[in-house]
């Protein structure tokens, strides 16, 4: 496996390189066209799909994002009304983007630092190697409606077993989910649970470090944390990033999780009378596409108000996107 | 378990040495860290592992005692899994699941595979921004845009409440599926390619006979991927399905079904492990396939 | 008249070519012509129209109690097929109201009273006032008043009852008697002092009465209810800072969160609690009264507790004593889809549903809810437990209290309850600049919401 991921793909030949510059032969320049032609043939459904299902949504919610419409009459023209709306008066986006930055700071870095140690525990264990391996993967592939629910019950703050152990053990029982102060740190519990993929990535990361340097450094008298400081972490520093870079976006994204936990704990069913206020408790669980939701789908059909907060959570995303370009250009391509 | 297992097998890395006094305390230490590095090993395993055991005890109580304070079921309620599925709807969605999944992959490999090929091994203008398209795409929350492809999918084509509109997108190529199988067809070396074409092959026969067996691996984490993002899928069914309880899948009937049967834990709690359990029997059988994949995304580049 | 034309939807040619096909296909079904303000035909023997009821009930008998009652109505009218899809939630009648086409329904049932002013505003559901004007319905006479100004906006009647949810006192009557309590509290002074004698040492054993605005069913709004508040101005904007409610309210609850302990305790006893439906602190003899709707009185029957409880009326403010005997009420709203071509039908099924007695109250009796109509709530035939009845009597008390409907989805229902939980928490200390910023937001949540 990991022969494979360390190369860096078939380095390019000179004369390919130059190929593109200096003057071309007639044949070289037909080869040329030929193969423009076959790569637009090859990736025709996938720009057919990039048109459709990219380029006009986001013109699109451009477009919505100056207009009002609640989706039953015909758009009409607003201006800047609802950006105006959503960034200086609606009283939950600022909340959302408390919350959702909360999360991007505190969960990715916790989940980094857990993935990296839990990375490194599986590379030291020698024996059930392969029992670890899956125990500890396994969490990752429970889907999250399901890890959520199941979270909700055992972190029931009156009826669920955790609290019931702590209360045994004589510990402090938190609220978890039905505490404003609890329901975020809960949300973490439940990512670094999911630790599995990032366990895997930095588990061959590790493995990739190359063992002479590691004795290099024991030979200069390199204690294990030096050890760690100046070799391991050096050349696992890419990794670190990219789990970094990927890590802020899945947060950015962060709905699943936030919306069913909410609803679990708050007890609301679907029954008559009752009602529900998103982000329970407190608000504390609110994040930026929960917002789109309840403002483009739920009670207040605000499809305008719910693509300006779309267009917020696109250039959040995009800003990390090209963070990640630029630091790690090996993304990009081979050359 | 897991107790037997690390202990059993405890001595081996202890082999006899010579008696000096540095090898010896080498032994000692190493002996140690042995012991450490599994007790460590030990506690994370019940980390993992515990929330599954409370979950599967509980999917066994009666629901008074799924409640209450302990945790070990007084009587083993193995009809609760026969009860779930007498639930209205139920069997409902993991047939629309199964569905969901199935049709997803299949759609997302076969038209992930060529513009991925392309963009690996084919040079031509545009190819960098061809590859920042893709990226960006597949860092795009899908939040960004379900505004207009949701109006899209009810005002002009009709088709909310139908699987549709999750899974005719999957016909157009997935951005993620396409950069994982473009990252591993880097690693191709395309001297083979090149024999292939003397042999006069075109580019559409390259693919087909000569690339696709030696891509296997990548193909299979692709089609896993997929599965379990469909599988998990939560966002998109309640965009799009909602509003038709006939076509809801097992993720987003969970969540009714909580609510639903909001005092029958024991029920919730058989019907989200039976949830789980595709994944993970998946998982079991193609588990190399998968951790290549996941290393792939992160380490390759 | 807000009877929309299928075709006015879509502005787009696109759009517009869809609906007109889809018209094409299902005009050939029902050949009746838009007549007094509902389209489309009855059905008639040889061609029965078949209608799309959508309705949130999921439970068995929930589930055989309606579609007992639409069996009746189908004997009614042979020729009216009723196609029931179970289980539909709030959010996905939003998005249902949105969709045209086969899936589409004619007739919704919501469970959420805060969608009607945005189905009324937007035109999503018709208006129900032609045509009960010309089946000579007097909708004043047939339906208890509260439950008739939640389903309208702006005298837009686009929705109708069909039973409704009334709120009481619930209280244990062992614990009155151990701390020599004879009657159950009708004022807020009573209610806190009672909460006061009731509460065994740090009440985390037995607490009189949960304040906070977080507990189960409790929130600013239905506590807040019983002063009868003026929500909003004669020309629509936000009354919170003027109205003398809140302040008052606010101090209330602050006072007697205080003597129960403040609110870092209280709030640990809340998160400690067991969810509503499953583990209720009131079922498990925790909390010694409670603000509740009329079907805990099913719940606590068939969860056997093993002490005694009665109900009563929700306490007043004690400079409303005479109003006592109001609660506030809500219920599940029933209308017709703007997008439906059987709107006759659908209107003869919404009539059957929300007026006929009969059907009314075996429904109530199945489901342990209060009926909507004057009539089945003097019903001989409401075979419900005598606990039941001051639920029935709020529901006929002409003093019970409600919400209005706006067409922001009552965003200001949550933004008074988020001001309820920043005081209480102490986000927020200042109770008047609270209740002014709260205006701020309801008005620029109106505005945002007004189609122009």
């Amino acid at each position: 496996m990991s022969s494979t991921t360390a190369e860096t793909g078939p380095s390019p030949t000179p004369s390919r390189a130059r190929a593109g510059k200096s003057p071309v032969a007639p044949a070289l320049r037909r080869k040329h066209r030929r193969e423009l032609r076959v790569a637009l043939a090859f990736l025709s459904p996938w720009l057919i799909g990039f048109a459709i299902f990219f380029a006009y949504p986001l013109i699109s919610t451009v477009y919505f994002s100056f207009m009002h419409y609640d989706g039953y009459n015909p758009p009409n023209f607003v201006g800047t009304k609802n950006w105006t709306y959503i960034l200086t008066e609606n009283p939950y986006f600022w909340t959302a983007m408390r919350n959702t930055l909360w999360l991007v700071v505190v969960m990715v870095t916790l989940r980094v630092i857990f993935g990296l140690g839990i990375g490194t525990l599986i590379t030291k264990i020698k024996t059930g190697a392969g029992f670890f391996r899956t125990a500890f993967y396994l969490p990752y592939l429970a889907p999250p409606v399901a890890a959520t629910i199941g979270f909700a019950f055992l972190l029931n703050p009156g009826t669920g077993p955790v609290n019931h152990l702590l209360g045994e053990l004589g510990l402090p029982q938190p609220g978890w989910f039905n505490d404003p102060n609890w329901s975020k740190p809960s949300l973490v519990l439940l990512a670094l649970w999911g630790i599995g993929d990032l366990m895997v990535i930095f588990m061959a990361a590790l493995l990739d470090v190359p063992t002479e340097q590691y004795e290099a450094a024991s030979l200069d008298g390199a204690g294990p944390f030096q050890r760690f400081r100046y070799v391991t972490l050096p050349n696992i520093m890419p990794i670190i990033m990219f789990a970094v870079v990927t890590g802020v976006i899945q947060t950015l994204q962060y709905y699943t999780q936030a919306m069913v936990a909410g609803q679990v704990a708050s007890g609301t069913l679907s029954g008559s009378g009752q009602n529900y206020f998103p982000g329970y408790p407190g608000g504390s669980t609110w994040t930026v596409p929960q917002l789109v939701y309840n403002l483009g789908f739920q009670s207040n059909d605000d499809i305008g108000a719910a693509c300006v907060v779309s267009l917020v959570l696109f250039v959040l995303a995009m800003a990390f996107t090209s963070l990640l370009m630029r630091r790690r250009a090996g993304l990009m391509g081979d050359d | 378990m897991s107790d037997t297992l690390t202990l059993d097998s405890a001595p081996s890395t202890a082999t006899p040495a010579p008696r000096t006094a540095a090898h010896r305390r080498a032994i000692r230490q190493r002996r140690l860290n042995w012991i450490a590095v599994h007790s460590l090993g030990i506690a994370a395993a019940l980390f993992f592992l515990l929330p599954f055991v409370f979950l599967f005890l509980t999917s066994l109580m009666s629901d008074d005692q799924s409640l209450s304070a302990n945790l070990w079921p007084q009587h083993w309620v193995w009809s609760n899994y026969v009860n779930v599925f007498k639930v209205p709807g139920f069997t409902d969605w993991w047939k629309n699941s199964i569905e969901y999944s199935v049709l997803g992959t299949v759609l997302t490999v076969v038209s992930s595979i060529p513009p991925a090929y392309a963009l690996a091994k084919f040079r031509f203008p545009g190819r960098r921004a061809a590859m920042m398209a893709v990226i960006s795409m597949m860092m795009l929350p899908p939040q960004v845009i379900i505004v207009p492809m949701y109006l899209l999918w009810t005002n002009q084509l009709h088709l909310t409440g139908t699987i549709w509109p999750l899974v005719i997108p999957m016909a157009f190529g997935d951005a993620f599926s396409i950069f994982l199988l473009r990252q591993f067809l880097l690693t191709i070396p395309k001297e083979y390619l090149d024999a292939a074409k003397v042999d006069g092959c075109g580019e559409w026969t390259t693919l087909r006979r000569v690339v696709l067996p030696m891509i296997k691996p990548a193909v299979s984490a692709v089609a896993l991927f997929q599965f379990f993002y469909c599988w998990n899928d939560f966002f998109g069914p309640q965009i799009y399905l909602a509003q038709n309880p006939n076509a809801w899948t097992v993720s987003y009937g969970l969540q009714t079904f909580h609510s639903a049967h909001h005092t029958d834990w024991n029920l919730t709690m058989a019907a989200t492990l039976l949830v789980m359990a595709p994944v993970i029997i998946v998982f079991f059988f193609a588990q190399k396939a998968f951790i290549e994949g996941v290393t792939l995304t992160g380490v390759k580049g | 008249m807000s009877i929309a034309q299928p075709a006015r939807r879509g502005r787009r040619t696109a759009a517009a070519l869809a609906v007109a096909a889809s018209l094409a296909l299902t005009a050939a079904a029902c050949t009746g012509q838009p007549n007094s303000g509902a389209q489309g035909s009855t059905g008639s023997t040889d061609k029965p129209v078949t209608i799309t009821f959508w309705h949130g009930w999921s439970q068995p008998n929930e589930l055989a109690a309606i579609n007992a009652n639409i069996a009746g109505f189908e004997k009614l009218h042979p020729n009216i097929k009723v196609n029931a899809v179970k289980a539909v939630s709030a959010d996905t009648i939003t998005q249902g109201m949105r969709a045209t086409g086969a899936n589409a329904p004619d007739v919704v049932s919501d469970f959420s009273t805060t969608d009607v002013g945005k189905f009324c505003s937007t035109g999503a559901w018709i208006d129900l006032n032609p045509l009960m004007e010309k089946d000579k319905i007097d909708p004043k006479t047939v339906f208890s008043p509260a439950m008739l100004s939640y389903t309208q906006y702006k005298g837009d009647q686009c929705s109708l009852p069909l039973l409704g949810d009334a709120y009481g006192l619930y209280y244990n009557v062992d614990m009155f008697k151990a701390a020599g309590i004879a009657s159950p509290p009708k004022t807020y002074s009573e209610l806190a002092a009672d909460a006061v004698k009731l509460t065994k040492g740090d009440g985390s054993q037995q607490l009189g009465y949960m304040p906070l605005w977080d507990y189960y069913e409790q929130n600013t709004g239905y506590v807040g209810g019983q002063y009868n508040p003026t929500y909003f101005t004669a020309d629509g904007k936000a009354n919170l800072a003027a109205d003398p409610t809140w302040p008052a309210l606010f101090a209330w609850q602050k006072d007697l969160v205080g003597k129960l302990g403040g609110y870092t305790h209280l709030e640990k006893l809340r998160t400690g609690y067991g969810d509503e439906f499953a583990a209720n602190a009131f079922d498990k003899g925790k909390v010694a009264m409670q603000l509740d709707g009329e079907w805990r009185v099913a719940n606590l029957q068939q969860d056997k507790v093993s002490f005694n409880w009665a109900t009563a009326p929700f306490p007043v403010p004690d400079d409303q004593a005479a109003s006592y005997g109001r609660g506030f009420q809500t219920g599940t709203v029933i209308g017709i889809n703007r997008n439906s071509q059987k709107q006759a039908a659908a209107w003869e099924f919404v009539k059957y549903m929300t007026t006929n007695t009969g059907a009314l109250v075996t429904f109530a009796n199945a489901i342990d809810n209060v009926p909507s109509t004057i009539a089945a709530l003097k019903s001989p035939d409401l075979k419900l437990p005598s606990t039941f009845q001051t639920f029935l009597n709020v529901a006929k008390n002409p003093n019970s209290v409600t919400q209005p409907a706006t067409p922001d989805g009552d965003g200001y229902v949550t933004i008074l309850q988020n001001l309820g939980l920043d005081l209480q928490s102490g986000k927020q200390t200042d109770v008047m600049a609270g209740l002014k910023k709260a205006d701020t937001d309801v008005d620029n949540s109106l505005a945002q919401a007004a189609t122009n």
